[in-house]
């Protein structure tokens, strides 16, 4: 076969955070402070 | 630029080109080592790829000309993107890792069958083929109107600079120069940042210059309203812009190989997760430099146009003598426009709130005053070229790009102006060498392998005809720069038909993820259809661009389901979740 499948990854445990699921929530809660931050910063320094 | 700018400038591009062709000059003897670097990439190094690749010369010479004229709204066009890396961390990574695929139109082919592998490497080859030599062309043109280099040369020149090593390397070459070419990025647009806070007036400090840029409207970085014809709002960003990003970074080569030559499924993910947690703050790096210059720009003198080569032309036309009492008018204005902002960043540290709204309001003044100015400019610019339409006109009278180049060869000292062209020499040759070294890899494997029919050809061969591949594709994209150079509207047309293409090329993915039942009949009609449809509407309505990506995609979608329930049945569909079969190299342990 050309295409071996890959090794167990061990994808079930990624470094620095306990899940997966924790990394993807702490991307998108920085996107959350993020769009939170420049909505405070338009509204405290813009026109 | 003086003799060291020129030795610094030399020194960076040599160096980088050097150490990332020395590092990898025994890469090649497999299709693994050459096309996916071993599959052995870090994570930093997967995100560092990433960035690099999407981030083109423009990125550097646009957004902050951007911010300068229409403020920071521009980065709401980002707020997708981190969701994208999550949604293809989660569904597309693992199924590509453990397929153990070289492109991501080789899944298409274990999904549905050849024909529609064949379709979408077709469309994504006939895009990037013809855009990658416009991201070298671009620049060219920029740097060739502010420092007098011939475009074609410096086309040429990269290029060149760019096959050597992405043939001699492949994939790790790319990936190691790219490393490097992200850290002379950051520290040039870091330190071209810093200067511009210190070159400020002594009176006026960092929060007064962003009190006098929000005062004026520069700091509208989001906007919940909605509109059809507004690209750049809230809701455009988390739909278009997140289509736009599950578009590039989930089904175009130049980035799935950025994340298929990382380690594993873990490092793979990583390396988008870091993307996604960069790159909102990355552009609003870049847009604040464009609206610290807005405010550099209000105590400094500023030319008429930044974009010198229109300047000289109208200079030497019918119009010269209204175009030198314009420019006096804009002295004057500016002597105006300085003594207000100084009184309104006076009024705000003081906290006076009425000395605070009258400033506003001669600043205010001096910005209509300013808008009228350029409202003539055009106008000579017109009569300067009569018989050119109303969007070349529109084209000469824009200087955004100028703005942040001209701003680094006027006032950052001698060196640092080195360094920050380098910035933008890197900048496209980092994107410029990804999308290479995907069209050598998708022509080679989706294209030139399949055609061999089960005729085995040994790794080492296929190794060596991607790369004469790559030098073919980086030759086309040189000659195509060149030829494109003499026509303006060519540009135009090339990135909008790429736009077009990558609703059709999402649909067919999503369609393979999640829809599980439709088989290759069903989806590669679906996509044919699609495609015609949106060339049409292109052709017929005014929908931005944008849309299409969305709109093309739920065609996709929607047209294969009926298709698949209404349809007579596929033979393919017996053999569905079957891997890769067909014989096309010798078997690797």
């Amino acid at each position: 076969m050309l295409h071996p499948v890959s090794p167990a990854d061990s994808d079930h445990s990624p470094p620095g955070l306990p899940s997966w699921r924790a990394w993807y929530t702490l991307v998108l809660a920085a996107l959350a402070a993020e769009i939170g931050f420049f909505v405070w910063l338009s509204r405290a320094l813009g026109a | 630029m003086s003799n060291f700018d020129w030795l610094v400038l030399a020194g960076t591009l040599i160096l980088i080109v050097g150490y990332g062709t020395w590092r990898t000059r025994k890469a090649g003897a497999s299709l693994d080592n050459y096309l996916l670097g071993g599959r052995n990439t870090r994570w930093w190094g997967v995100g560092l790829s990433i960035i690099a690749t999407q981030a083109s010369a423009i990125t550097f010479l646009s957004t902050p000309g951007q911010a300068y004229a229409d403020g920071m709204r521009f980065i709401q066009f980002y707020f997708g993107l981190p969701v994208a890396m999550v949604l293809i961390s989660i569904v597309a990574v693992p199924i590509y890792q453990r397929l153990r695929v070289y492109t991501a139109y080789e899944y298409l082919q274990t999904r549905f069958d050849g024909r529609t592998r064949t379709l979408a490497a077709g469309l994504f080859l006939l895009q990037r083929g013809l855009s990658n030599g416009l991201s070298l062309y671009a620049p060219a043109l920029v740097l060739s109107a502010v420092l007098g280099w011939s475009p074609a040369v410096t086309v040429c020149l990269l290029g060149t600079l760019i096959i050597a090593y992405t043939v001699s390397g492949g994939t790790r070459a790319v990936t190691i120069t790219q490393q490097w070419q992200v850290a002379v990025i950051f520290s040039g647009m870091a330190a071209a940042g810093y200067l511009l806070v210190r070159y400020l007036p002594p009176q006026i400090g960092f929060t007064d210059a962003l009190h006098v840029a929000g005062r004026l409207g520069k700091l509208n970085l989001v906007d919940f309203s909605f509109s059809w014809t507004d690209r750049y709002n809230f809701w455009t960003g988390m739909t278009g812009g997140l289509f736009l990003a599950l578009s590039y970074f989930g089904t175009d080569q130049s980035q799935v190989q950025r994340y298929l030559s990382g380690q594993s499924v873990t490092q793979s993910r990583l390396g988008l997760l870091m993307n996604g947690l960069v790159k909102v703050p990355m552009q609003f790096g870049i847009l604040l430099i464009g609206v610290l210059l807005f405010v550099f720009y209000l105590f400094q003198p500023a030319p008429l146009t930044f974009n010198r080569p229109v300047y000289e032309e109208v200079m030497r036309g019918p119009a010269a003598a209204e175009a030198r009492q314009l420019e006096q008018q804009h002295r004057t204005l500016q002597l105006a426009q300085q003594a207000a902002t100084t009184s309104l960043a006076a009024a705000q540290r003081a906290q006076n709130p009425v000395a605070e709204a009258a400033a506003q309001q001669r600043l205010q003044t001096t910005q209509a005053a300013r808008a009228g100015i350029q409202r003539q400019w055009l106008a000579l610019i017109k009569r300067t070229n009569p018989t050119a339409d109303d969007k070349a006109i529109e084209a000469k009278g824009k200087d955004t790009d100028y703005v942040f180049i001209s701003f680094v060869l006027k006032y950052l000292p001698r060196g640092l102006v080195g360094l920050l062209v380098a910035v933008v020499l890197s900048a496209a040759m980092s994107s410029a060498a990804g999308g290479l070294n995907s069209l050598g890899s998708t022509s080679v494997v989706d294209i030139y392998r399949p055609a061999l029919k089960g005729r085995i050809r040994s790794e080492e061969q296929l190794v060596k005809t991607s790369r004469w591949l790559t030098v073919g594709w980086g030759v086309l994209g040189i000659g195509f720069a060149l030829f494109a150079a003499r026509m303006e509207n060519l540009i135009q047309a090339v990135n909008i038909l790429g736009s077009l293409f990558y609703g059709t090329i999402l649909g067919i993915f999503a369609v393979a993820f999640f829809q599980k039942h439709v088989h290759g009949r069903a989806v590669f009609g679906a996509a044919v259809v699609t495609q015609v449809l949106t060339l049409l509407a292109f052709w017929l309505t005014d929908i931005a661009y944008l849309w299409y990506n969305i709109l093309g995609c739920f065609a996709v979608m929607g047209i294969a389901e009926v298709w698949q329930r209404t349809g007579p049945p596929d033979s393919r569909s017996e053999r569905e979740g079957e891997p890769t079969d067909y014989p096309l190299v010798e078997a690797r342990s």
